[in-house]
């Protein structure tokens, strides 16, 4: 069964690229959410089995995201799609639960490096 | 550069000619500061061969490059991949070069722009950088120019340093001869540093000169009278630093009050001289000490640096002792705020 | 100069993708940031908009009237498309700059006009390259210029050509957490730039 996999970013640009770096082997459903509050519902729903996070977004942040999929122990595995790439982010980002973090500008290299490492998918 | 597959190998000669006639100055270095390229510009202001420039630590072969200041410079090139730059208001100059130019030139060293810009090396790592330095002297003195004109029209202004002037002196010529029992000026209290007992009756009335030429004149004079009659003489260069990069009227006025009839005043950019007749070392300091204690009584943020170049026989040329200050000058600097340096050959 | 070029305009695609580009820039500007200085900087989400000459003013409104800015000013050119990048200081920051600098002993004229030009080649070297790795443009930096030191914002303006009459600009305000660091910068294409750069970005978007 394809896994639902949500793509969280305000920026449709950045949704569009992320969106393409997906592995075309994995087979999955893309969902999109444009900011923190729609990704959570989002995640609610079940639409975020796999989730691509970005930091910085009007409304509520990745960071608000990531504490609020902590506190409901909402069934996400979330890797963080950034473009703020300090160390003490990527740190933050981990101790809130994030399984990844991947620098800003993705590529499906980059996706599938990470995917891989982290069992999240099987290649085939 | 970014079309690099272009260039064929035959072309490297041409490109061999470019770098060594092309008017800025390129330095190539590893990351030991160790020098690996030094062009024609470099080459001929420094009047060192690449051969003897090459493989030599930067710091080594020109020690009064500020090190630290320096490698700070360079560090995010190697480290970040990312281009610095220093512009000649932070430090005139990189490369310490004379005026080259006898006739155009009005300043007494060649003020520098540099850019520091990462080498990437096959592997993509940065073990070299290349330091590009801009020859910005004609930018830096119309600059001193324009807001020498400035403060002309707004007199309330703080008045800039002027590129290549003489300081007026305090009371004009023609009177200061005359002048035989002028009450010392009350405030601020520097008078005549009394040097020599002889001295203490021509107070504040420094000889006026009126451009660079006459400086060179006076100094090559006070050069050949102090070898003929083995009387010292000593050149004094400072440096003021306060919160505008200017030296304002009542700071020159300041310092001119501090000279006696026989020692001659010169501004330069933001350098002062006083050619001290008749002094040794030992008089020099002194006159240094109560010069920056005046100065600092207009405020704690003033400091300032001396350098003291004392005549020594070695010198050929007026403009071999004003080098021999100005170096004194960098090595108190160097030293730390409000520091005095007597040259050593 | 340009003659009769066709109007310049954003569409909200375009914009949104300006806006994903200098995140990533600012980001990468933001850490070398963070390293120098050691404390972490807060990203906002940048500002891109066309304007008009006389709107540039407007773009540095968050200073008031009396406080004292500094600004560099660092002019960049690649593939035809050229701007300038202004980075614009309150003057309350270099107290905190020089401390986080170990540069306490130094807030001089002179010693400010070190973090100025630092903290300027840095900022500025990084935006510029991350939005020209992005666009595969290799821009080319000119030379910074210091507009100013302690003086008002609308003095700095005030040298500025009024010879375009709308444009891009982008702008990015940097603040720090902990600390009292706060400036602005304002990157600033040319008209003709603008066509230029928006036919990129358009391939982006395809």
């Amino acid at each position: 069964m394809a896994i639902n996999v949500l793509i969280c970013d305000d920026s449709s640009f950045a949704r569009k690229q992320m969106a393409r770096a997906i592995p075309p082997e994995w087979e999955v459903t893309v969902h999109f959410a444009g900011d923190g509050v729609e990704g959570v519902q989002a995640i609610r729903e079940g639409k975020g089995e796999v989730v691509f996070l970005d930091l910085t977004m009007p409304n509520m942040d990745g960071y608000g995201v990531l504490e609020a999929i902590r506190k409901e122990d909402l069934p996400a595995m979330v890797i963080v799609v950034s473009g703020d790439i300090q160390p003490d982010a990527q740190q933050r980002v981990m101790a809130l639960g994030a399984m990844a973090f991947i620098k800003k500008p993705i590529d499906a290299d980059k996706a599938r490096a990470v995917l891989t490492d982290y069992g999240i998918m099987v290649r085939a | 550069m970014s079309n690099q597959g272009n260039i064929e190998l035959g072309d490297i000669h041409w490109l061999m000619d470019i770098l060594q006639n092309i008017d800025v100055g390129l330095v190539v270095m590893d990351s030991e500061y160790r020098i690996q390229l030094w062009n024609g510009f470099m080459e001929s202001h420094s009047g060192l061969s690449p051969q003897v420039a090459k493989g030599e630590n930067l710091f080594k072969l020109f020690p009064d490059i500020p090190e630290t200041w320096f490698r700070e410079k360079c560090q995010p090139v190697f480290q970040l991949k990312t281009r610095t730059f220093t512009i000649w208001e932070q430090r005139p100059y990189l490369f310490h070069f004379k005026n080259y130019r006898p006739i155009t030139g009005r300043a007494t060293f060649m003020y520098q722009n540099t850019a520091i810009i990462p080498l990437e090396s096959i592997s993509r790592s940065i073990d070299h950088i290349c330091v590009i330095i801009y020859d910005v002297t004609d930018i830096a003195i119309n600059r001193r120019d324009h807001e020498l004109q400035l403060a002309a029209i707004q007199p309330g202004r703080d008045t800039p340093s002027c590129s290549a002037s003489i300081i007026a002196p305090a009371i004009p010529a023609a009177s200061a001869l005359e002048v035989t029992n002028k009450p010392e000026p009350a405030a601020p209290d520097i008078t005549a540093h009394q040097i020599k007992p002889q001295a203490t009756e021509t107070i504040e009335s420094a000889v006026i000169v009126r451009d660079r030429h006459s400086w060179d004149d006076t100094l090559n004079r006070q050069l050949a009278r102090c070898a003929r009659s083995e009387q010292p003489g000593c050149l004094v260069c400072l440096q003021i630093d306060n919160n505008s990069s200017h030296y304002d009227e009542s700071l020159l006025a300041l310092f001119n009050r501090s000279l006696r009839q026989s020692d001659t005043a010169y501004h330069c950019d933001d350098l002062l001289f006083a050619l001290l007749d008749n002094s040794d070392a030992g008089d020099a300091r002194f006159f240094a000490e109560r010069v920056r204690k005046a100065i600092k009584r207009l405020g704690d943020h003033y400091s300032v640096s001396i350098g003291i170049a004392p005549y020594i026989d070695e010198f050929e040329s007026g403009e071999d002792w004003q080098l021999a200050a100005e170096e004194a000058l960098l090595q108190a600097r160097h030293q730390g705020l409000d520091c005095n340096q007597v040259f050593e050959p | 100069m340009n003659t009769a070029s066709p109007t310049v305009t954003l569409s909200d695609d375009q914009r949104d993708c300006y806006q994903e580009l200098t995140n990533v820039a600012m980001g990468q500007a933001a850490d070398r940031l963070a390293r120098l200085l050691g404390e972490y900087v807060v990203l906002p989400i940048p500002r891109v908009n066309l304007i008009e000459s006389s709107d540039l003013r407007m773009a540095l409104e968050g200073y008031g009237e009396d406080s004292s800015v500094s600004a560099v000013c660092q002019g960049f050119i690649g593939s035809g498309i050229a701007g300038e990048a202004l980075l614009v200081f309150n003057d309350t920051s270099f107290k905190d700059l020089a401390r986080l600098t170990r540069r306490e002993q130094d807030l001089t004229h002179n010693g400010q006009l070190e973090l100025l030009m630092d903290v300027s080649s840095l900022l500025i070297g990084a935006c510029i390259q991350g939005i020209g790795e992005q666009l595969e443009v290799h821009f080319n930096q000119g030379h910074p210029v210091v507009l100013g030191q302690h003086c008002n914002v609308r003095d700095i303006l005030k040298a500025g050509n009024e010879l375009w009459t709308k444009t891009l600009a982008i702008e990015i305000h940097y603040t720090m957490e902990s600390v009292n660091v706060d400036c602005d910068l304002l990157l600033l294409f040319t008209e003709d730039s603008v066509l230029r750069l928006n036919q990129k970005i358009d391939y982006l978007l395809d």
